[in-house]
């Protein structure tokens, strides 16, 4: 008894510590978001003014201002529409040829998937030249295209392929068996049967997909200039130029504008994005 | 599982299918006989582009078919999106260049030759623009850009702040008759001390990365060197050394001038005055502070005057040379050259000498409007090189040496000087 | 007989499956590696749209004569070398204590977790704006205890550790929820009997859970290592390779010299030696990991 509630007590005083370490160490992780909101609702002035911690009037025009400063909205849209097209595409492709290389028997399989996998040794980076002259080429530069194409067939794919062959691996055989028995062909087992089992692997896919096309700075970067064109992450960063006013009470707005719904989508489904990421960092 | 899917499957079909409808409605050309014109710039100005668009509306009067579009981009990256743009498979049409890039563009042969057309339009004028402010677009006898905008760099200042700190003014300085970095320089540390706001503020806030020159150069010309000649860069000169010890003495040793690291805005009233163009009028007259102009300080050599050029040109790239071409002729033609004196000084000797510059300018005084007017008169354009991108990038590297605290000032501009020997 | 049947190779179907992706893999990874190879051999100019055959001049300017590619190459192993340690200790600290119970737990992984479903671009400007001379934020903080910051991104030393730490802090809950699972997965018992052996919580940690830890251990750290050579968002948004290149790192250099500085073909060979060091890497990780997986079974 006495042992006991020394340890408990030892214990309380450990968990005590812990809260008071972790509390310290989340500063550092919450403030620029502490940051960003009280920025986003103050005036220029206010922003450049360092005894101004708190705004003295709370400014909800800077969103409206940000919207107008450039095509946020159409940003916005665009981000959004690319996202979900290479998560679409990205899931369609990689699961196809995920299934393929886990339960396909074909001719020169497994040298084919060694070949593929090389492609998660070259990074985005290194293509990013080639790729620029390539899609010049094709007149595709300055348009969605690149942005759209490279994620989901380049490289970037390969892991989503991965990630999906693995999963296939794991599953049993019988119910292919049971499909073929009654009379299902290969498209028909991988369609009906074995990708409406496959949800687990195909959100990871799908979550990190999004995440990354979202966030995606680089390939817009290089490849889009027009402004009607830009994804936010280059809308963000395009709120600074000198020869206008340097609007960084806007640029903080947007921002805002732009992280808030993240954080809440990912709030809301915690538990599956961590369990993607974690899938990806096993796997990959 | 499969039905959602197929949802999003079907979402993503939907969205890009409106996303494409969108691009369809921007990119119409179905009438065979329509033109679009786009043209790069690198003001995001509201009036600057009410302005623009005018002559856009104007000219689409004259040319039901034409249609001109003028796009934005940033000035930091303006010369690389351009050349990206160039490169790649959508080029514009015409373009803002920016004088430093002049002989990189004159050289790299993108830029149609103008002048034939010009010269055959009866009423254009051509021989009205000063050969001196054409000097860096032209070769030989081919015209590869028309500068719309010779703009002499002023001083702008925030009355209302000199006042409350009781320090001199640039027009008490003058009447004086010692108008110098050095007395100017005093005059902002006053404000700084006894307000506390800081005096001056390079061009635009970018005074230690993408607009060096426009607030170096100043200090140069004043000490009677400039950045480069045709023989190499002067950084190693004891007046280019004299000229960087007072600029760094001001930074970090005054902390009057807005350090580098630091966010600040004029227009905004964080910083007494600045260096700038009267094509920024617009934005001051908002700020809400009482303000004015005044000519750049001079220094040991005497008055430094400093011209920032800005030319439209046309690019071969383009699919309707002729109809940009056109267009181009059109809004440097007299009367829109008249238009823009409101923001861009011109080269048009005629429109100078009628006096347009006061005319369209109410904002500024008479007295004021006459340092801009001796600006162009007696000033010569920023430096220029055929590889310019490149040296600006070295030098915004090497510059960074000089921008610290403990920097030993002759010894950092030989270095400089030697990194950026390699271009000459 | 339907086993049979099912043993039948489906030779058409499965390369009609892969086909997308292996046009896809042509296309985008296997042709641009050799146009690669094919620049970094060519002057090649942007705005003149010129190409000239150069054969080895760019690789001798870039190892042999190129101050700057020089720094690049060092400052990207200053980055990794520097953000490696910080970033996998900070990891495993914060899953250590996240691994208790208490209330609150899960607030404090959201916390720690937030910055890397957040943009980098997001993350970099808002850090950008906390991180100014002595008007930012942290200097003011540091004031009110009469601590005279450094200007953190202008200052040729600090500017290195303030990229380093911001990255840090946005990735930092990747590694913690790969360090967290790992640790979830190892069975109570193993720690149970070791403290009623008598051991202490630190004997415990270092005797059990750590060489538990390893194969996790080894993974995070080359994914760390392999995204560490990668920065690129950070550096340009916080630093753009600045004080005096002091930042410059290898993705940035490539961006830079080719699409900046217009020389393709001499940028050329920045990413090959980028994809040389990643390969070289992901071999290392892939024959490090099966070792561990077969010493784990």
């Amino acid at each position: 008894m006495q042992a006991q509630s020394v340890l408990s007590q030892r214990s309380l005083a450990l968990r005590i510590f812990i809260f008071v370490i972790l509390l310290v160490l989340s500063v550092p992780f919450v403030f620029p978001f502490l940051w960003m909101l009280l920025g986003s609702v103050k005036s220029i002035n206010e922003l450049l003014d360092v005894r101004q911690f708190f705004p003295t009037t709370i400014r909800w025009s800077n969103f409206r201002e940000a919207i107008e400063y450039q095509p946020f909205l159409r940003h916005y849209a665009n981000s959004i529409y690319i996202a979900v097209t290479v998560t679409t595409g990205t899931i369609f492709v990689a699961s196809l040829s995920g299934y393929a290389f886990a339960r396909l028997r074909f001719a020169g399989r497994s040298t084919l998937f060694i070949l593929l996998l090389s492609g998660l040794m070259m990074p985005v980076e290194v293509a990013i030249i080639p790729n620029f002259f390539f899609m010049r080429d094709l007149g595709l530069t300055n348009t969605h295209w690149p942005l759209l194409l490279i994620p989901v067939f380049g490289a970037r794919g390969v892991m989503a392929t991965f990630i999906m062959r693995t999963y296939f691996v794991s599953m049993p055989g019988e119910l292919e068996e049971a499909a073929r028995l009654d009379g299902l062909g290969p498209f028909g087992i991988f369609w009906r049967i074995m990708l409406p089992l496959s949800g687990p692997a195909l959100g990871s896919v799908a979550i990190l997909t999004f995440l990354h096309t979202w966030n995606n700075f680089l390939e817009p970067l290089v490849y889009i200039n027009d402004v009607r064109l830009f994804t936010i992450p280059l809308s963000l960063n395009n709120f600074t130029d000198g020869f206008n006013i340097p609007a960084w009470h806007l640029q903080l707005a947007a921002t805002t504008m732009a992280v808030v719904p993240m954080i809440s989508v990912y709030v809301v489904a915690q538990r599956h994005i961590t369990n993607a990421m974690a899938m990806s960092g096993l796997k990959g | 599982m499969r039905k959602l899917f197929v949802l999003i499957v079907l979402f993503a079909v939907a969205v890009a299918g409106i996303h494409a409808g969108g691009n369809q409605e921007t990119n119409d050309q179905g009438d065979p006989g329509s033109i679009d014109l786009r043209f790069t710039l690198w003001s995001a100005n509201a009036a600057h582009l009410e302005m623009l668009n005018g002559f856009a509306d104007a000219y689409r009067e004259e040319n039901p078919n034409v249609t001109v579009t003028f796009e934005t981009l940033p000035f930091s990256e303006y010369t690389s999106l351009l050349t990206l743009q160039l490169a790649g498979s959508n080029p514009p049409d015409g373009g803002w260049l920016l004088e430093g890039t002049g002989p990189t563009f004159v050289q790299s042969g993108v830029l149609a030759d103008v002048r034939p057309y010009l010269e055959s339009l009866p009423d254009y004028d051509y021989a009205d623009f000063s050969p001196d402010a054409m000097s860096l677009w032209v070769e030989g006898d081919r015209t590869f850009a028309i500068p719309f905008s010779t703009s002499p760099f002023v001083i702008f200042y925030n009355r209302d702040l000199f006042r409350e700190a009781g320090a001199r003014t640039p027009q008490e300085l003058i009447a004086s008759g010692d108008y110098t970095w050095t007395t100017f320089g005093e005059s902002l540390r006053t404000v700084t001390s006894e307000t506390g706001v800081y005096g001056f503020q390079g061009q635009n806030g970018q005074p230690y990365s993408s607009r060096i020159w426009h607030t170096l150069v100043p200090f140069l010309r004043a000490y009677g060197v400039d950045a480069w000649d045709d023989n190499g860069p002067n950084f190693d000169t004891p007046e280019a050394i004299a000229a960087a010890s007072l600029y760094h003495q001001l930074i970090f040793d005054d902390e009057t001038i807005v350090p580098p690291g630091e966010r600040s805005d004029f227009f905004a009233g964080s910083a007494a005055s600045t260096i700038n163009q009267i094509s920024r009028v617009p934005t001051v007259m908002e700020a809400g502070f009482d303000w004015d102009i005044a000519p750049l300080p001079g220094g040991p050599a005497g008055p430094a005057h400093v011209i920032g050029q800005a030319a439209m040109g046309v690019f071969n790239a383009s699919r309707n040379r002729e109809a940009a071409i056109d267009f181009l002729a059109f809004m440097t033609n007299q009367a829109n050259v008249e238009t823009m004196a409101q923001f861009f000084p011109p080269a048009r000797q005629s429109v100078l000498e009628a006096g347009a510059l006061a005319q369209q300018n109410p904002n500024i005084s008479p007295e004021s409007i006459v340092y801009v007017e001796e600006g162009i008169q007696f000033g010569t354009v920023l430096p220029a090189h055929p590889r310019f991108p490149q040296l600006d990038l070295s030098a915004q590297g090497a510059f960074d040496q000089l921008w610290q605290p403990d920097a030993d000032v002759p010894q950092v501009m030989r270095s400089i000087n030697e990194t950026l020997s390699s271009f000459f | 007989m339907p086993r049979h049947r099912a043993l039948q190779p489906d030779h058409l179907w499965g390369y009609l499956f892969i086909t997308p992706q292996l046009i896809g893999f042509v296309l985008f990874v296997a042709m641009p590696l050799m146009n690669l190879v094919l620049f970094s051999l060519q002057d090649y100019s942007l705005l003149g749209n010129s190409r000239t055959f150069v054969g080895l001049s760019n690789y001798i300017e870039a190892f042999g004569n190129d101050p700057l590619f020089a720094k690049t190459f060092r400052n990207t192993l200053v980055f990794t070398a520097g953000l490696v340690p910080v970033n996998i200790i900070l990891a495993l600290l914060l899953a250590v204590m996240l691994d208790q119970r208490f209330r609150g737990n899960l607030v404090f992984r959201t916390v720690f977790f937030v910055p890397v479903v957040t943009s980098a671009v997001a993350w970099s400007l808002v850090w950008r704006s906390i991180l100014q001379g002595q008007n930012g934020a942290l200097n003011q903080l540091l004031a009110i205890v009469n601590i005279v910051g450094p200007n953190w991104l202008r200052d040729e030393t600090w500017a290195m550790i303030s990229v380093i730490i911001v990255r840090v802090f946005q990735n930092v809950g990747m590694n913690m929820i790969l360090f967290l699972t790992a640790l979830a997965n190892i069975p109570v018992e193993y720690r149970e009997a070791s403290s009623i052996d008598g051991a202490t919580r630190g004997q415990t940690f270092f005797r059990i859970t750590v060489p538990l830890l390893a194969p996790t251990m080894l993974m995070v750290l080359m994914i760390t290592v392999i995204g560490s050579l990668r920065v690129f968002d950070h550096i340009l948004l916080l630093t753009a390779g600045g004080p005096n290149h002091s930042t410059m790192v290898l993705v940035y250099y490539v961006y830079y010299t080719a699409f900046r500085s217009f020389q393709p073909g001499y940028a050329s060979v920045g990413a090959l030696v980028l994809f040389v060091t990643s390969l070289v890497l992901t071999l290392l990780q892939w024959s490090a990991r099966k070792r561990i997986a077969s010493v784990e079974v």
